[in-house]
């Protein structure tokens, strides 16, 4: 009985030591922290997703009010939070701000593609391009798994036909899509642009003429409508995205396979 | 004074507690991809371990021993090194924030560490007074510092080494810590300990 007491005395009083010791170290040892790292840390989304390059949502804010982070650095907040931040930085958004969303480099749903062979292996991306592509005709499209679908966390790609969709209200640009994508067909581009290609074939036109009905065939149509925008690189169509202000669309109505989308 | 060295080089390396005794094997693989975390970590190691393994031998010996607690030792320790990190990181932030700033995150993830608590229960099995506990808390520390700093630098050149891709990452990380072990066990026997 004695050992019993004495126990729950030690453990007890033990602990109210320890606990008095820290409350009095915290008030003693307080830390002042710049109230506007506070501030910005209860503007931001708080997914701690990582997307800006910091460690988390706070220290996202610690290095934002040192001012090591442009105060639009929130891809997750975009152009609302970056200007509640600037509003407590004291710093206006600047006006080159543009958001940027994924987009899907490709356009061929199922019944576009050509195929070759039956797949019947491991239902992701990633099994059926190590496959010979899956049985694909052709070697740089969708393959419609979707694996960019499953990663996504913030639920803005849905699969329309067998080919990725992303919403834009959605998208946060994380880039986790871009990193899922065994074929590399997603990239992280200005959603305000107007412009995308559809298509990552770098084969020869002929070539996609007989495998594809909206493959790029790299017949230079477009860039010769906008020379400033687009340029046929490797058979392939490229846009160039920092001639901003320049408008894409009269090349979009020109392509003959209509492998340009807004 | 040889037998402070002793124990402190039975520590250091004969009975090293990574490669040898395989304790604090999550930290050594999990900060060991870099050598500036791994330095981090083992500044963290060293620190607290010192520090933690002179609280509790006198937890143990002042309050615990006397009162024939001793079956209380697991909770005490535990209370005593965690408040104690505590208290350390609050005065560290507040006095010297650039060593607050190096040791980062480690600080806190050490205190759970089960090397800490480790050494606090060797050296009241070795029956140690509290000299020769200090000895062989800088002795473990210095140790485990010593093995996941070399350890860091083989993983630094492994990542870059063109391994088979089922040996990429872990595994290779494995094996190769399984050859360091083998090569510390080399040091059995050494100086007669």
């Amino acid at each position: 009985m004695m050992i019993f007491l004495a126990s729950i005395m030690v453990l007890g009083l033990l602990g109210f030591v320890f606990a008095a010791l820290l409350g009095m170290a915290a008030d003693h040892f307080r830390v002042e922290v710049d109230p506007k790292v506070e501030a910005i840390a209860a503007i931001l989304p708080g997914a701690n997703c990582g997307a800006c390059g910091a460690a988390g949502c706070y220290n996202f804010a610690e290095r934002v009010a040192l001012g090591e982070i442009v105060i639009s650095g929130c891809v997750v907040g975009g152009k609302e939070v970056a200007e509640k931040i600037g509003s407590i930085m004291g710093v206006e958004v600047p006006s080159d701000y543009h958001k940027k969303i994924a987009a899907v480099h490709c356009g061929a749903t199922t019944k576009d593609r050509k195929k070759l062979a039956r797949y019947e292996g491991v239902a992701k991306c990633s099994a059926a391009h190590q496959l010979r592509g899956g049985g694909l005709a052709c070697g740089f499209g969708c393959l419609g798994f979707g694996d960019c679908f499953c990663v996504c966390p913030f639920d803005a790609i849905s699969m329309e036909g067998g080919l990725p969709k992303v919403d834009p209200d959605k998208c946060t640009s994380c880039g986790k899509c871009v990193a899922a994508c065994p074929r590399r067909i997603i990239s992280i581009v200005p959603h305000d642009f107007g412009a995308v290609i559809a298509c990552s074939s770098k084969d020869p036109g002929a070539m996609v003429r007989k495998i594809c009905p909206v493959g790029c065939i790299g017949c230079k149509i477009c860039e010769k409508a906008v020379p400033e925008v687009y340029k046929v690189v490797d058979n392939l169509a490229v846009i160039d995205y920092s001639a901003q202000g320049v408008d894409p669309a009269p090349a979009i109505a020109k392509c003959p396979t209509k492998c340009i989308v807004k | 004074m040889s037998e402070l060295l002793g124990i402190f080089f039975a520590a250091f390396l004969i009975n090293n507690i990574l490669l040898i005794r395989f304790i604090a094997l999550c930290s050594f693989f999990g900060v060991s991809t870099k050598l500036d975390t791994s330095i981090g970590m083992s500044s963290a190691v060293i620190f607290v371990m010192t520090v933690s393994s002179a609280i509790s031998w006198i937890a143990y010996n002042t309050v615990l021993a006397p009162l024939h607690l001793e079956f209380l030792r697991t909770a005490v320790f535990i209370l005593t090194i965690a408040s104690l990190v505590q208290l350390e990181e609050l005065y560290l932030k507040k006095a010297i924030p650039a060593l607050y700033r190096a040791m980062g995150i480690y600080l806190p993830l050490i205190t759970t560490n089960c090397a800490i608590l480790a050494v606090a229960f060797l050296a009241i099995d070795y029956k140690y007074n509290f000299i020769q506990s200090m000895v062989y808390s800088l002795g473990v520390s210095g140790g485990y510092s010593l093995a996941i700093i070399l350890f860091a630098y083989v993983r630094e050149r492994t990542a870059l080494a063109p391994i088979p891709k089922w040996f990429q990452g872990y595994p290779i990380a494995f094996i190769t810590a399984a050859l360091m072990s083998l090569a510390f066990l080399g040091f059995t026997r050494m100086f007669g300990l």
